[in-house]
C-alpha cells in the first residue's frame, strides 16, 4: 500500500521542521499514541492503539527519523508489532517555504501490515491509513498554531 | 419389499434439527479438562529467533505454554509420501513457512484466559524473503523453504503412455494452453476440534477429534507421537459439522494438543475459530497447468502432453502430492485418447498447507481439459458438441481401460449427452444467442463431461514414488472398509460403521442396507457411526474421503448383514428341518420358500443364539455379531510401468450450464444449470440430490467467488467472510439434475459414488459458458474464480486483478 499527498501548513519552514521532529509533539499528534519516549538519537519506542476494522490491538513501535537534511526534509519509518500483527511504514517528508508564514510539506509513503491485520482489515487498511495521515496533520496545524502564538 | 433405491428420510434428521446433534464442542469426557489457545505467525517466512513465553506464564489461570522446541524434543516429524526430507512438525520449530503457522500453545482454566495470555508472549522473528507464486517456486532462483531438501519441488514425476510421439507426428493441429486454478476451501459450517488426554501410567494418548480419515493418517500420527499403534485411540464424535475432506487436516492438531497434555499433564480442549480455519487450516492446491493437444482436422484428439505443478503450502503433508494423482488413472476423462505424456509436480511455498478437499485433484485436473475441448472445436471451426462426441467413449467400450490403468466399469456417456442437449434445447439456444448478441447481450452455454472416480484405491498415492522407488517397500493396494451388525437377545439390531459420516447420511443408507438383508423395518435398527480405533471395525482406509460409502462401505455393511443372515437362516433351518436354500428372510421372520406358513420368528432364531446355545446346530457359535470387511480386487498396487486403477468405480456427469455476462460490469448471471449424472444404482435419491447440491455449490464457490488469496509478501489476505466469499442460497441458481443408472457390475449393490462430480465440472463448464459469451470479444478464460473484476479486466484488455 503506498500514497502521497501534499498539505500547506503555516509557519516558517524552520518552525515547521522542528515542530514536527518534537516528541512531545509527535506524541500528540499521531492517532492512538499512548507514550512516546525517545530510545536514542532520533529513534523513539513508542505505545500505539490502533483499529482496523475489527482488528483492534496494541503495537509497540519503533519510529526512526533517518535521512535528516533541516529544514528541507527527512524519512519517518515506523516498525509496529503487537497481537494484531504487524505494521511496517516508511514515509519521506518534504518541505517547500510558500511564503514568510506558509510552508507546504510534501509527502509519500508506503506501508505494509501482517497477520491478522492483513488478513481481515486489508479492505480497509487504504481507509484507515488517509485516516490516520488527515488526523495527524490536522493535529499539527493545531501544534503549529501554538507555537507560531508562542513565537 | 426393498429399502434400498427408495428416497427414505434422513435418520439423522431428527437430531441435526432438535438441538441434539452430539458435535465436538458438546463432547465433555474428562473432568479437569483445560483450554488451548495457539499463538500464529504473523509472518509468511521468518527465523524464530526467540520466543519470550514468561508473562504469559504469570497470568493467573494459566497452566503452561507450550512452543514448538519442546514438541520437537518428544515427536517426530510426520511421515510423509515423498522421498523428501521435509520436516514437518505440528508446530512451528526454528522457522515459520506461512501466516497463520502455529508458534506456541497457552493452555489455560479457561479460553478467554488463553486468549488474553497469547497477546503477553513476544516472539522475536527475523523476516525471511517469501515465496508465493508456483512458478517463482519452480525456478532455483527462488528462497528455499526447507535447507534440507535444497529447493522448492518436493516431488517430480514423467510419466508416459502409448505413444506420444506418433500421436503429435500425426497431428493435423497441435494446440498449447496454460491454465491456473486457484487455492481454495470448502469452510465446513464446525471448525476443527480436538480433546486430547495423555496418560502416563500406560504412555497412551486418548483424542476425541471431528477427524474423518482416511486412517492411513493414524499411522502418521503415532509415528509423530512414537508410540505403538495401540497407544493412540482416536475417537470421532456422534456428529461432525461437514468436512468436504478439509476436516482431514486436523490431524497435527491431534498430535499438537496429545503432546501438550503430556507436557502440562492435564487433559486439553481446542476449538478451532474461523479466521484459524481459512488461514491454517488445509485446502484445496492452486494449480499451474501446462496442456498440448494433438489433433485431427475431424475433432480427434490422438494424443496429450500435460505438465503441472500443485502448490502444496509451507509443507508437504499426508496424503499430499496425492492431490496430483488422485485423477491420474482417469487423466483422460471420458475420452479414447490412449497417448498421453505426464508431468507432475508438487511445490511448496509460503502459503497454508493442503490436503484432501471435496473433488481431491479433480477440479484443477479438468478445468484444462475441459476448456481444451471448447478451444479445440474452436479452432478446428467445429461444433464443440462434435469435438465432444467424436472422442467420448461409447457404451459398447465398457468396461474401459484408460491409457493410465483406469478401469471404466459401466456407463453411457452418449445417453446422458443427448438426455442433456434435448432438456436444455440446443439448437434452439444457438439461435437466441446470436440473436442476443445483435442486441449486445452476451449469451453462453459451456458442457462439462466429468468421469467421477469414487472409492480410491490405496495404491494411487505411491505414484508419487517410482517404479524402483516402490520396490523398496510393501506394495500398496485396496480401499478395505469394516461393518459390524449384531442382534442382542431380544432383537434388537445395531449396526456399527467405520465410514465416519460427516453429513452424508450413512446411517439412513446402512439401515435400509441391513433392512432389506434382514427383512426388518429401517426404523427398528440402531446405526453407531461413532469411531473408536479400539472398538470399531476400521481398517487403514476407513474414512469418509473419496466418495467411498457407496461402492465400499456400503458393500461392507451388505457382507457383514450377509453373514448374520446367513447364520439366522442356518439356525431357522435347523428348528425347520429345512435345508437353509429353501428359507426366505421377510417382515421380521424366517420361513419356508414354497410354504410361506411354515417359519420361525427372527426373533425367536436370534433368541437360541443367545439363550440357548446347545440347541443351536452343529458348528454354529452363540451369539449374533458378524464383522466383514470388504475390498474390490480391481484396487491394485500400480505395476512397472505406472499403470494404476486409482478408484473402484467411475461415475459420470454432463454439465450444461446457460450463463449471461454483463459486459459493462463483467457480472456473470447463471441462468440453468443442467446436471446429467450417472452414479449407478442409487441407493437413496433423496440423500443423492443433497449430495449433488453440496457438490455443485461447492465447485460453483469455486468457480465464481473463493480464492485463498495472498499478496506479493506471502500475507494472507482473506481471513473472514467478508474476505472469502462462499456462495449462499441466493448465488445458488436453477438446477436441474437427471439421472441415468448404469449400475456397476464390481459392487454387490451396483451403486458408484457420487457427490464430487459438480465440484470437479462446476469450475470448468462455468469459465466454458463465460467463454461462449463473450465469443465476440475473444475473451478466453484461463484463470478462476470469476469475479466481475477478472472479466472485466478481460473484457476491456487491462490487467486491474492481481494475481
Amino acid at each position: 500500500m503506498n500514497g502521497e499527498g501534499a498539505i500547506q501548513l503555516n509557519g516558517k519552514v524552520e518552525t515547521v521542521f522542528t515542530s514536527l521532529l518534537d516528541p512531545e509533539v509527535l506524541k500528540n499528534c499521531i492517532m492512538g499514541c499512548n507514550q512516546l519516549n525517545k530510545q536514542g538519537d532520533n529513534v523513539y519506542v513508542a505505545d500505539l492503539s490502533v483499529g482496523v476494522a475489527a482488528v483492534k490491538g496494541k503495537y509497540d513501535a519503533t519510529i526512526r527519523l533517518t535521512d535528516l537534511t533541516p529544514p528541507n526534509s527527512y524519512k519517518l519509518i515506523v516498525n509496529g508489532e503487537g497481537a494484531p500483527g504487524f505494521v511496517e511504514a516508511e514515509a519521506e517528508i518534504q518541505l517547500v517555504q510558500v511564503d514568510d508564514q506558509h510552508t507546504e510539506l510534501r509527502y509519500t509513503y508506503e506501508a505494509a501490515v501482517g497477520g491478522k491485520v492483513a488478513a481481515i482489515g486489508q479492505r480497509m487498511l487504504g481507509g484507515v491509513a488517509k485516516l490516520i495521515i488527515k488526523d495527524f496533520f490536522k493535529k499539527i496545524k493545531k501544534e503549529l498554531e501554538k507555537v507560531n502564538i508562542a513565537d | 419389499m426393498s429399502y434400498i433405491g427408495k428416497p427414505l428420510k434422513r435418520v439423522e434428521d431428527a437430531r441435526l434439527v432438535s438441538g441434539e446433534g452430539t458435535y465436538m464442542d458438546d463432547l465433555s469426557p474428562l473432568p479437569n479438562i483445560h483450554h488451548a489457545a495457539i499463538l500464529r505467525s504473523p509472518h509468511a517466512h521468518a527465523k524464530i529467533i526467540q520466543i519470550h513465553t514468561e508473562e504469559a506464564e504469570k497470568l493467573p489461570g494459566v497452566i503452561g505454554v507450550v512452543t514448538g522446541e519442546q514438541v520437537a524434543a518428544l515427536t517426530r516429524p510426520f511421515p510423509v509420501g515423498v522421498r523428501v526430507p521435509v520436516k514437518y512438525y505440528p508446530i512451528a520449530v526454528e522457522k515459520v513457512r506461512f501466516v497463520g503457522e502455529a508458534v506456541a500453545v497457552v493452555i489455560a482454566k479457561n479460553r478467554y484466559i488463553a486468549e488474553d495470555a497469547l497477546s503477553l508472549i513476544k516472539v522475536e522473528y527475523k523476516a525471511l524473503d517469501p515465496v508465493v507464486h508456483i512458478e517463482d517456486a519452480l525456478s532455483e532462483e527462488s528462497t528455499v523453504l526447507h535447507e534440507e531438501v535444497g529447493s522448492n519441488i518436493v516431488n517430480h514425476r514423467f510419466f508416459n503412455y502409448g505413444n506420444v510421439e506418433d500421436a503429435f507426428k500425426n497431428a493435423d493441429r497441435v494446440i498449447r494452453k496454460k491454465f491456473h486454478f486457484p487455492k481454495v476451501s470448502a469452510t465446513p459450517v464446525e471448525n476443527y476440534g480436538v480433546i486430547a488426554n495423555y496418560t502416563k501410567s500406560e504412555d497412551a494418548y486418548t483424542i476425541w477429534a471431528n477427524f474423518h480419515g482416511p486412517f492411513t493418517l493414524h499411522s502418521v500420527m503415532t509415528a509423530a507421537l512414537k508410540v505403538p499403534s495401540n497407544r493412540l485411540r482416536i475417537i470421532t464424535p456422534k456428529d461432525i459439522g461437514g468436512s468436504y475432506g478439509i476436516k482431514s487436516g486436523v490431524f497435527p492438531y491431534m498430535v499438537l494438543m496429545g503432546v501438550v497434555s503430556r507436557i502440562l499433564g492435564v487433559p486439553v480442549k481446542w476449538t478451532e475459530d474461523r479466521q484459524e480455519h481459512l488461514s491454517a487450516s488445509s485446502s484445496g492446491t492452486d494449480r499451474v497447468s501446462w496442456i498440448e493437444a494433438a489433433v485431427k482436422k475431424d475433432g480427434t484428439i490422438l494424443g496429450l502432453k500435460m505438465k503441472y505443478a500443485d502448490n502444496v503450502g509451507g509443507y508437504i503433508r499426508a496424503p499430499e502430492p496425492a492431490s496430483l494423482y488422485r485423477t491420474h488413472s482417469n487423466a483422460t476423462g471420458a475420452y479414447r485418447i490412449k497417448n498421453l505424456e505426464v508431468e507432475a509436480i508438487a511445490v511448496v511455498t509460503n502459503k497454508s498447507p493442503t490436503g484432501l478437499i471435496r473433488g481431491y485433484g479433480g477440479p484443477q485436473h479438468y478445468f484444462p481439459l475441459e476448456r481444451m475441448m471448447q478451444i479445440i472445436s474452436e479452432d478446428l471451426g467445429l461444433d464443440v458438441i462434435e469435438v465432444i462426441k467424436k472422442n467420448l467413449l461409447t457404451k459398447e467400450e465398457f468396461p474401459y481401460q484408460t491409457a493410465t490403468g483406469g478401469i471404466y466399469d459401466s456407463g453411457d456417456y452418449h445417453k446422458a449427452l443427448n438426455l442433456a442437449l434435448e432438456s436444455i434445447d440446443y439448437e434452439g439456444f444457438k439461435q437466441k444467442q446470436k440473436e442476443a448478441w445483435k442486441n449486445g447481450k452476451y449469451l453462453g452455454l459451456g458442457f462439462a463431461c466429468i468421469v467421477e472416480p469414487s472409492g480410491s484405491n490405496m495404491g494411487y498415492i505411491t505414484l508419487a514414488l517410482t517404479p524402483e522407488e516402490r520396490a523398496k517397500s510393501l506394495p500398496k493396494s485396496g480401499c478395505s472398509e469394516g461393518a459390524t451388525v449384531s442382534i442382542d437377545p431380544q432383537g434388537g439390531i445395531t449396526v456399527r460403521i467405520s465410514t465416519v459420516p460427516t453429513g452424508q447420511g450413512h446411517e439412513t443408507v446402512t439401515a435400509q442396507i441391513v433392512a432389506d438383508a434382514l427383512g426388518v423395518d429401517p426404523a427398528s435398527i440402531r446405526v453407531i457411526a461413532e469411531m473408536d480405533t479400539v472398538t470399531s471395525p476400521w481398517s487403514v482406509a476407513s474414512g469418509s474421503y473419496s466418495s467411498r460409502f457407496a461402492p465400499i462401505g456400503s458393500s461392507a455393511v451388505y457382507q457383514a448383514a450377509q453373514k448374520v443372515k446367513n447364520k439366522l437362516l442356518e439356525i431357522a433351518a435347523s428348528q425347520l428341518n429345512v435345508p437353509a436354500e429353501e428359507l426366505v428372510i421377510s417382515d421380521g421372520k424366517v420361513s419356508v420358500k414354497n410354504d410361506p406358513e411354515k417359519g420361525v420368528s427372527l426373533k425367536r432364531a436370534v433368541g437360541l443364539a443367545h439363550w440357548n446355545p446347545e440347541g443351536l446346530p452343529n458348528g454354529i457359535e452363540p451369539g449374533i455379531h458378524e464383522t466383514a470387511f470388504y475390498t474390490l480386487p480391481v484396487a491394485k498396487s500400480p505395476n512397472e510401468k505406472d499403470i494404476v486403477n486409482g478408484s473402484v468405480t467411475y461415475g459420470f456427469v454432463f454439465d450444461a450450464v446457460q450463463v449471461e455476462v454483463d459486459i459493462e460490469t463483467g457480472e456473470v448471471k447463471i441462468i440453468d444449470y443442467t446436471t446429467i449424472h450417472d452414479a449407478g444404482k442409487l441407493l437413496n435419491p433423496n440423500i443423492v440430490e443433497g449430495q449433488i447440491m453440496g457438490g455443485l455449490a461447492h465447485g460453483l464457490g469455486a468457480a465464481m467467488y473463493e480464492e485463498l488469496a495472498y499478496d506479493e509478501r506471502g500475507q494472507f489476505l482473506t481471513g473472514s467472510f467478508m474476505d472469502y466469499l462462499c456462495p449462499t442460497a441466493t448465488e445458488i441458481p436453477k438446477v436441474t439434475i437427471k439421472h441415468i443408472e448404469s449400475p456397476s457390475p464390481i459392487t454387490p449393490l451396483g451403486a458408484k459414488g457420487l457427490g464430487e462430480g459438480n465440484t470437479m465440472s462446476a469450475p470448468v463448464v462455468l469459465a466454458n459458458a463465460v467463454t461462449d459469451a463473450l465469443k465476440p470479444l475473444h475473451v478466453s478464460i484461463d484463470q478462476l474464480p470469476l469475479s466481475p473484476d477478472r472479466i472485466w479486466s478481460k473484457i476491456h484488455n487491462k490487467n486491474t486483478v492481481k494475481m
